[in-house]
């Protein structure tokens, strides 16, 4: 090559300044790039010479991070109380403070499973059969008034139900007669003469009379079955029923 | 979170083509130049959000990892710094004809190649004097050297260029 000029030989170099990268691949690196984020690590800004930058921006995730925390724990301590007032409810009976609660922890379980509103009705009378045995056992006469008027009300409910659908599986009337002689069992409470009980007892003993009529029995099973009638014709529902639980067995 | 990205894409902005330039011209194809070039980008994010890293000089960092991730490079290929001339450089002039395009190739070909055969340091100095426009001062305070030794380097690495040129 000839002989060449050191301003020839600078002007070739700047000929180089025509190397530029890929457009297409400089903008995808890019992106990929800046995707790869370590936002546990950014605290501090890096550019010593944008201090404004850097101040504004340490203080704004100080604040960021000192809110996002102060949230993260009240709501954990919310939480907290929440799963504490829930479980603490759980041992209440009626006429305590916090009974509500754990009527509606048991509506709102009921609803989540998808029971149907008959078997939910029997479900919240057996608690609450459950709550009036504890209460009769510590012996809380202050709660007695509140227990039996819960199940009072669930009983009439029941009942309604059963008036309004009389077409129950033979399954739900054996577990609502188990759940009347629970009930029944229940010492020092008698509320076989309450009418909505009386009520449920006559529902109950008229569907399994039915029931056991379209059955089977044997001469020994008759002869009860015979027996309950009698006992249904006189109004002794709750008899009736203990006879009947005799024969399912 | 957002105005560190924000600041990395200006830096980015600012350093890319700069930063693959300075790379292409020390490797042989643009897939290696792109792909180490990658490398320091990436490097140089991770930098940038360690809370550990204070980077006062994102041009000379960038630069710093670049210079490293090349030396590294041939290190691990265990490949000569001599490439063919065949390898011709990637040009983004959409502007040229395809014969100009072809002398231009042929041009950047030569000195690409010579700037190859250079000493490293003097290879380095070239490039950011001449293409990047990097001051003396600056090109001092990022190699570690006073101002005056770059200048001779400067001025011995163009004469080298020139030797190296003329004979081939």
């Amino acid at each position: 090559m000839d002989k060449i000029t050191e301003k020839q030989l600078i002007d070739q170099l700047r000929t180089l300044k025509d190397i530029k990268p890929r457009q297409e691949w400089a903008v995808l690196l890019k992106s990929q790039i800046l995707s790869e984020s370590k936002p546990e690590e950014v605290f501090v800004q890096k550019v010593g010479n944008w201090e404004i930058g850097k101040f504004i921006e340490s203080w704004k995730l100080v604040i960021e991070n000192s809110f996002s925390r102060r949230l993260a724990y009240s709501f954990a301590t919310l939480l907290f109380m929440i799963v504490g007032v829930f479980g603490f409810a759980q041992l209440t009976v009626p006429g305590d403070l916090l009974f509500p609660v754990k009527k509606l922890a048991e509506q709102s379980q009921a609803s989540l499973i998808g029971q149907p509103k008959i078997k939910q009705d029997v479900a919240t009378l057996n608690s609450r059969i459950n709550d009036l045995a504890q209460v009769a056992k510590a012996g809380r006469t202050d709660s007695m008034p509140s227990a039996i008027s819960e199940i009072n009300a669930n009983v009439k409910d029941l009942a309604k139900r059963l008036k309004d659908n009389p077409t129950q599986d033979a399954q739900t009337f054996k577990d609502i007669a188990i759940s009347l002689k629970t009930l029944a069992d229940v010492p020092g409470t008698d509320l076989s003469a309450n009418p909505d009980v009386e009520n449920l007892y006559q529902t109950v003993v008229q569907s399994q009379i039915a029931d056991l009529e379209k059955t089977t029995l044997t001469d020994e099973q008759k002869i009860i079955l015979e027996k309950v009638k009698g006992l249904y014709d006189n109004e002794k529902y709750a008899d009736a029923l203990e006879e009947i639980l005799l024969i399912s067995k | 979170m957002d105005s560190l990205n924000e600041q990395f894409g200006q830096i980015y902005d600012q350093y890319i083509a700069k930063i693959y330039r300075f790379v292409f011209l020390k490797v042989s194809s643009q897939e290696v130049a792109e792909d180490i070039t990658s490398k320091v980008f990436l490097k140089g994010w991770e930098a940038f959000q360690s809370p550990k890293t204070e980077i006062k000089n994102p041009g000379a960092f960038l630069y710093q990892i670049a210079r490293n991730a090349v030396v590294d490079h041939y290190r691990e290929k265990g490949r000569a710094k001599v490439v063919s001339v065949d390898a011709s450089p990637q040009i983004a002039d959409p502007g040229t004809s395809a014969q100009d395009k072809a002398i231009l190739n042929a041009d950047i070909g030569v000195i690409k190649l010579a700037i190859q055969k250079l000493k490293k340091e003097h290879q380095d100095i070239i490039i950011w004097h001449y293409l990047d426009d990097m001051p003396i001062n600056d090109i001092a305070q990022l190699v570690g050297k006073p101002a005056g030794t770059v200048r001779v380097m400067l001025h011995r690495g163009l004469k080298d260029l020139k030797d190296i040129i003329q004979e081939s």
